[in-house]
């Protein structure tokens, strides 16, 4: 990561100077968070009566139990939890599958089937959203946690393929070749050889594809009509728009709903950045 | 399944292990390929067809073949058409000035060894992890005419008479979602310079400050050449998540007021969904499909080249 650079000077004026702007920077990026979390804590009273940034005269933590009755906080959570527990394992392990097919056995049209796979991840899902909706009504899988499933999945395996791909061609041909004279078959292949040395790739898809599924909001919305099978973000969205004038409890229902998704980023934070950059440079 | 084929005769062809390539992948393919077809691709092919019928949506209508008549009506009759694509093409250009501009600055400088470094990265890319639903929202109590920060600060200061509602004039309410838009993006772009600037070779950096070269020439002699890769990728991905904004608008606006923050996908939405001409609706969505292919096909092309093979 650090790039072991300046040498120690006295007093480093640029440096000094750079460090004061970026932590200028900081503290107007970081403002709206610390005004959510106050106005998450204060009655409407104090909300109309004192400024933004002052401090409530009495704490209301109750602010966060009002919204997780009004937002339906369990019901709607647990479909997102449902949705991203089965969608990201699933995905990961289908695009893996792709991805082995068209960078290990490979034939004549393996680009041509790849950059269609891609096109599909770089396309706006809006663009399809009209159709959808009526290939899920034929189906029967509209307003259904569960059949939200099946177009998350195919949203996101494009994307997984392209960058899995990359890291399944730089696998050397003598490895499987060695495990293919031992008689490996060609599963055997992927889930022991391939699949292993791509750990890293498949960490770090693992973790955004969670952040990904967790947020996605044109889909749910628009495919989830009963409030019992709404995820999280079209929880937002209805809460921001009815209940647009509770502040204090809207305010602790964004901080509760984006918690996951914070934790998550806190804990593997290293795969944000690898997982941001290794396949988008390389293709 | 003929995955089975343990095969002595490998090298024969380039790749020879897999005697049978086509026939074995197809195992493997076959989920990936049924849910990007079925869920995928077939939505957005059924998308074009639908922009030449006639369809309000419901399942006791029957579509109805009408010709060019949609794009008729959308390049002629629809005034929100034409202001959505105006939106968008303002949304691509300010995004390739600004926040990638911000995104390489702050990289350029958190590249440096400094005290702090990781809690600054950490504070600019938080908000590109949370939903744009949620970003929305947050915004929306940011710029509440009343009770928001930007207002009551801008009264704080003796700056009363510049409050304004941000999100109810027509004449600036693009341009407030896309300050939202920077706050949230700019981390993402910020992560993707730092590993561009993390190739960089460092010895040439110090070759060129022993040959007397100021700050400034080092940056465009050494540091962006070699940057070239990543900023092609960034220019690309920004172009296309600008094509693709439509939460935020719709979570702040809804495309108002007065359809003055309307954007191409939010538009090709609620022509569908809350007009019920669905035949509208596809045209746009096909004026974006082709925008976005537009881009998309060189660019994949472009990186897919790269690999030998």
């Amino acid at each position: 990561m650090a790039r072991p650079t300046t040498r120690r000077r006295p007093v480093d004026y640029p440096t000094v100077g750079l460090w004061i702007a970026l932590v200028i920077t900081c503290v107007v990026w970081a403002t709206p968070f610390f005004m959510m979390f106050l106005t998450s804590v204060k009655s409407k009273p104090d909300i109309t009566r004192l400024p933004t940034w002052a401090l409530p005269t009495e704490w209301l933590w109750s602010n966060y139990a009002g919204a997780v009755t009004r937002g339906n906080l369990w019901v709607t959570g647990l479909n997102s939890v449902i949705v991203s527990v089965i969608k990201v394992p699933v995905g990961l392990l289908l695009a893996a599958l792709a991805a082995f097919a068209l960078a290990r056995l490979r034939y004549r049209h393996t680009k041509l089937v790849l950059g269609l796979f891609a096109l599909g991840s770089m396309v706006p899902i809006q663009v399809g959203l009209g159709p959808l909706f009526n290939i899920m009504l034929n189906l029967g899988l509209l307003d259904s946690v569960g059949g939200l499933i099946l177009p998350y999945l195919a949203f996101g395996i494009p994307y997984q393929i392209f960058m899995l791909y990359g890291f399944f061609r730089a696998i050397p041909d003598e490895l499987e070749e060695s495990a293919a004279l031992d008689g490996a078959s060609t599963f055997r292949l992927f889930w022991q050889i391939c699949v292993p040395l791509a750990k890293p790739a498949l960490a770090a898809l693992f973790v955004l594809d969670f952040v990904a599924t967790w947020n996605e909001y044109a889909m749910a919305t628009t495919l989830l009509q009963s409030q019992t099978h709404w995820t999280i973000p079209v929880a937002v969205q209805a809460f921001s728009g009815q209940h647009a004038t509770e502040y204090g409890e809207l305010n602790a229902f964004i901080i509760m709903t984006a918690l996951p998704v914070l934790i998550v980023y806190l804990l593997f934070q290293r795969y944000f950045v690898s997982g941001a950059f290794s396949g988008a440079l390389k293709g | 399944m003929r995955s089975h084929v343990p095969s002595n005769q490998h090298r024969r062809r380039s790749h020879g292990i897999h005697r049978h390539p086509v026939l074995s992948s197809i195992p493997y393919l076959f989920p990936a390929a049924v849910l990007y077809g079925v869920f995928l691709l077939f939505p957005m092919i059924q998308s074009v067809w639908l922009s030449f019928q006639k369809w309000n949506g419901f399942r006791t209508s029957a579509p109805e073949f009408v010709g060019f008549a949609n794009y008729v009506r959308l390049f002629t009759a629809d005034p929100v058409f034409w202001r959505a694509t105006r939106n968008s093409v303002i949304w691509v250009v300010l995004s390739l000035a600004v926040p990638m501009v911000l995104s390489f600055v702050l990289a350029l400088g958190l590249n440096r060894q400094m005290a702090g470094r990781n809690l600054f990265r950490s504070v600019i890319y938080i908000p590109a992890v949370f939903a744009s639903i949620t970003v929305a929202a947050m915004w929306k109590w940011i710029y509440n005419p009343q009770y928001g920060i930007v207002n009551e600060t801008l009264r704080a200061i003796g700056r009363g008479a510049w409050a304004e509602q941000w999100l109810g004039n027509p004449k600036i309410a693009l341009y407030s979602i896309f300050v939202a838009s920077i706050w949230q993006g700019v981390g993402f772009n910020m992560v993707l310079f730092l590993a561009g600037l993390q190739q960089v070779p460092h010895e040439l950096v110090e070759a060129a400050k022993i040959d007397g070269a100021n700050a400034w020439q080092r940056l465009t002699a050494v540091t962006l050449p070699a940057l070239r890769p990543t900023l092609v990728v960034v220019i690309i991905l920004t172009i296309i998540s600008s094509l693709k904004v439509f939460d935020l608008v719709l979570g702040m606006t809804g495309g108002g007021p007065a359809q003055a923050s309307q954007v191409l996908a939010l538009w090709s939405y609620q022509q569908s969904f809350s007009n019920h001409v669905f035949g509208m609706g596809g045209a746009v969505a096909t004026v974006l499909l082709i925008l976005s292919l537009a881009l998309v096909v060189p660019y994949l092309t472009w990186s897919l080249r790269g690999e030998e093979d």
